[in-house]
């Protein structure tokens, strides 16, 4: 019967219910832990310091540095932000965050724990990644790297080499600010409006 | 098939967040009946049609992206028509679809119309209807070789899981309109999937996307959207004083922007052009085709409609009779031949035949006592036995 059945074999109903169930508290970025199948996959390597990546690459230097500092340029553009200490602290740890005061306002920021690059090696360009960590117990990537995108790797921080998808090493796009909210939504208002007989205002169909 | 309900079902949707149950004062969910199908029924007269005819819809999206003609005839406004084609050529991945159905049990079922872009009911569908058949089997009031068709939910967490793993979609932001708790539910429901999937899934209503100083679509934390879920039409978005930011917002949206080809009511003509005669399709036609036949009972449909609005029933004698009203028609009508929904004890029955991406899903149920369905049909589970 079962190979034959035309419903959902199971479906977990502790995840399903919704009225006592806690509201997940805001986190600043993302939550994804990866898994080892899809995208194309690139061999990666995580340094904690230019040091680091030097050591290990000892034919290297010169990349290890530009990777280095590409890593802090995209730190800089797109590290995770909050409006206050204690949210960003609440997020990556006691003291693992700074003040940052730039031409689109002031906010906090978490340090940059580390750097991902892959193809060091190669005559394509390299790729190289701002990573973070948490010490916080709150946080859901406590002891694990996590990138500006939101990727949490699998396997704890001790863990320096994987294949990490393509993905990680897309750019996250810039925004410094918002210029205008409310462009989207109009013509439920203006459709909504019609009749006495209107029972809904969703457009779902 | 009538049926004694949950003693204790009310409480149960508020322990799942079920809040739509009862609308504006009407019972909505209503498990007082069921439906009982044949496992022959389902995949002969639904599953299989269901599959076919969303392969035909697609066809007819391919034929239409590459016409300006057919563009134009299909409103799509023309400073959107690289976007929308792009969105297909590069192959945008979808998520869902529901196919509305005519079916008797009997006779081949007949397409009413594609809600590609933005069907509801999907939460009482994948969810709420498998709990009822999992209880009522559980309670001893059905048999255990009662089944439903309905991987809905299983299949939509795959879906997810997929497009995370393949296409990128780590972070998707999910919105909806403002003051529907409808769509609001059905969107939570979407979220639960995706994060079941290990996809992160914040929300925020359509009215809150603002426009960052770069180009791209922001949250209220002022982070780019660069994954969206919208619970919203195309055909509004597309003409919304944010339309115009969408090209260069490189935003992978779910639906995706081909979709505003397949939830246009002139897919159905389209459909009839290039598939005449095939039993699962009823016979469709412009409102400006000469070949259009004079004669006979038609239902006049505007291109936009949703919920069953501005519909006129063409009687024999031609003359026009409103069926309801509603705010729209501009963009012109389309005519499908007249087809009657049947009737059990009084009521019409509609199927919605669910697709997650190009997989038949399952099968939902709704009466009404009037021959439209509108937003406030009831829905009725269903099984297989």
């Amino acid at each position: 019967m079962s190979h034959t059945q035309k419903r959902s074999k199971h479906i977990a109903l502790h995840s399903m219910r919704k009225a006592f169930s806690l509201k997940p508290l805001a986190v600043g970025i993302a939550t994804v832990f990866l898994s080892a199948c899809g995208e194309d996959r690139d061999a990666s390597k995580i340094y904690v310091s230019v040091d680091d990546c030097k050591q290990d690459n000892p034919d290297a230097v010169g990349q290890c540095q530009a990777a280095f500092e590409s890593a802090i340029e995209e730190h800089n553009r797109t590290a995770p932000r909050f409006n206050s200490q204690n949210d960003c602290e609440y997020e990556f740890g006691n003291e693992r965050c700074q003040y940052v005061q730039s031409q689109s306002g002031s906010f906090f920021m978490p340090f940059m724990a580390g750097f991902i690059v892959s193809r060091l090696m190669q005559p394509s360009p390299y790729y190289s990644q701002p990573l973070y960590t948490s010490f916080s117990p709150y946080s859901p990537f406590r002891s694990r790297w996590v990138t500006s995108n939101g990727y949490v790797f699998d396997g704890d921080i001790r863990r320096r080499s994987y294949y990490a998808p393509s993905s990680v090493y897309k750019p996250k796009p810039t925004v410094n600010r918002t210029i205008n909210r409310g462009g989207f939504g109009s013509t439920v208002r203006a459709k909504s409006s019609w009749g006495s007989s209107s029972k809904s205002s969703g457009w779902g169909g | 098939m009538a049926c004694q309900p949950r003693s204790n079902w009310q409480q149960l949707a508020t322990e799942y967040g079920f809040h739509f149950h009862t609308m504006y004062g009407q019972p909505y969910w209503d498990e007082s009946a069921y439906y009982q199908f044949t496992l022959k029924q389902v995949e002969q007269d639904i599953e299989d049609p269901t599959a076919e005819l969303h392969q035909m819809c697609l066809h007819v999206v391919d034929k239409v992206i590459n016409s300006e003609a057919l563009m134009q005839r299909f409103q799509i406004p023309q400073q959107h028509w690289d976007f929308v084609a792009e969105s297909w050529r590069q192959q945008s991945p979808s998520l869902y679809s529901r196919l509305d159905l005519v079916y008797d049990g009997k006779h081949p079922a007949k397409l009413l119309e594609n809600n590609a872009d933005t069907p509801t009911s999907l939460y009482e569908t994948g969810f709420w209807q498998w709990l009822w058949l999992e209880q009522q089997v559980n309670a001893g009031k059905l048999s255990r070789g009662a089944d439903q068709f309905n991987s809905l939910q299983e299949k939509l967490v795959n879906r997810f899981a997929a497009l995370k793993h393949q296409y990128g979609f780590h972070h998707i932001h999910f919105s909806c309109c403002q003051d529907s708790v409808e769509d609001r539910g059905t969107v939570q429901y979407l979220q639960d999937c995706a994060s079941t999937a290990g996809v992160s899934a914040p929300f925020l209503y359509i009215e809150e996307i603002g426009l960052g100083d770069t180009g791209y679509f922001t949250d209220l934390a002022d982070d780019a959207i660069t994954h969206c879920f919208k619970l919203y039409p195309w055909e509004f978005m597309l003409r919304e004083s944010f339309g115009d930011a969408l090209s260069g917002a490189e935003v992978e949206w779910l639906e995706p922007a081909w979709k505003a080809v397949l939830s246009n009511k002139a897919l159905l003509p389209m459909l009839w052009q290039e598939f005449e005669n095939h039993p699962n399709l009823l016979p469709a036609f412009f409102e400006d085709d000469p070949l259009r036949p004079r004669h006979g009972k038609w239902i006049k449909k505007p291109l936009f409609s949703r919920e069953g609005a501005n519909i006129s029933l063409i009687d024999d004698s031609q003359k026009a009779v409103p069926l309801s009203d509603g705010p729209y028609g501009e963009e012109g009508f389309i005519y499908q031949q007249f087809h009657s929904l049947p009737q059990y004890e009084g009521n019409y029955v509609l199927i919605g035949s669910w697709l997650v991406n190009d997989e038949p899903a399952g099968m939902s149920i709704r009466e009404d006592s009037s021959v439209i369905t509108q937003d406030l049909s009831r829905y009725l589970p269903h099984i297989i036995l």
